[in-house]
């Protein structure tokens, strides 16, 4: 079953079709809300909000159009309020996920190091270009899809993700180069 | 990052360490605590839903109609009342005793000036 269909189908009241959605679109949404939020607890707790309201408004949501901006912009705009209400618990950086096992300790030295340029790049991006360069180049969506799920025209996705990648560059040097 | 910023396509190493960065632990445990958030709360059924939507909007429909209400007794309150009487005796003596017919400004200035 494609995205519409399940989504026709938890607009019955089908809570299993709805959560074969979650399972197909839930991790994207957590990483751009921890794009957003940065912290994992007030990240996930924004992807289920998001999720939740989605669930109550799925029979609202149009099968002409394609169903992952419409989910994902749900999930930001919780992500986006979540953070303009001041609900962040605290600013903790991500908890450290980039595997390191088997690794020397010059290479965990040099992992560590990235995460940091990581978070370093992404903390300097404004929001929408945050939000653009995970869909873009985390996601592999659409200039299309992304357009739809900020709400502004394709072309200002594109230069959110040029921007976003020419600062990403900046803060990751050749580092990144070295740890694939 | 292997591709320029002026690259339309996808760049795969940098998508793959936004990925790791950004996957916070336990996927599947995330994915199972949000499907049972769903199954714990029931969608609104659409009578809900209109109930939802009518609320306000029979409060709105109130609030003018006690407006409206309010607005037509402040007007009628404004209004003197009429009395048939008063109105014989506001034209000028001379239009009621005269055995000849007023003239018609005579008429129109006395109800004009009418208080």
């Amino acid at each position: 079953m494609d995205d519409a269909e399940l989504a026709q189908a938890a607009a019955r009241g089908d809570s299993d079709a709805f959560g074969g959605l979650i399972d197909r679109h839930g991790m994207a949404a957590r990483r751009a809300a921890r794009a957003i939020l940065r912290d994992d607890d007030d990240a996930d707790d924004a992807v289920q909000e998001g999720m939740l309201a989605a669930w109550r408004a799925i029979d609202r949501y149009d099968v002409a159009r394609p169903f992952r901006p419409w989910l994902m912009r749900i999930v930001v705009n919780a992500a986006l309020d979540a953070r303009r209400r001041g609900r962040v618990r605290h600013a903790e950086p991500i908890a450290e996920t980039l595997e390191s096992g088997g690794l020397g300790p010059d290479r965990m030295a040099e992992a560590s190091l990235l995460r940091a340029r990581i978070d370093a790049g992404l903390a300097e991006l404004p929001e929408r270009q945050r939000i653009a360069l995970v869909l873009f180049d985390a996601e592999g969506w659409g200039h299309a899809e992304i357009a739809a799920t900020l709400g502004v025209p394709e072309g200002t996705v594109r230069s959110y993700v040029f921007h976003a990648r020419r600062a990403m560059r900046r803060a990751l040097g050749t580092l990144a180069e070295g740890m694939k | 990052m292997t591709q320029s910023p002026f690259n339309a396509e996808h760049d795969p190493e940098l998508g793959a360490l936004l990925r790791e960065r950004l996957g916070g632990p336990a996927p599947e445990q995330f994915l199972r605590r949000l499907r049972a958030a769903v199954v714990a709360a029931p969608r609104a059924d659409q009578w809900d839903v209109l109930d939802a939507w009518s609320r306000p909007r029979v409060m709105a429909l109130a609030i003018a109609a006690g407006l409206l209400l309010w607005l037509g007794a402040w007007f009628e309150n404004g209004q003197p009342a009429v009395d048939p009487g008063v109105m014989v005796a506001s034209l000028p003596t001379h239009a009621v005793v005269s055995s000849q017919t007023p003239a018609v400004d005579e008429i129109m200035a006395a109800l004009r000036d009418r208080p």
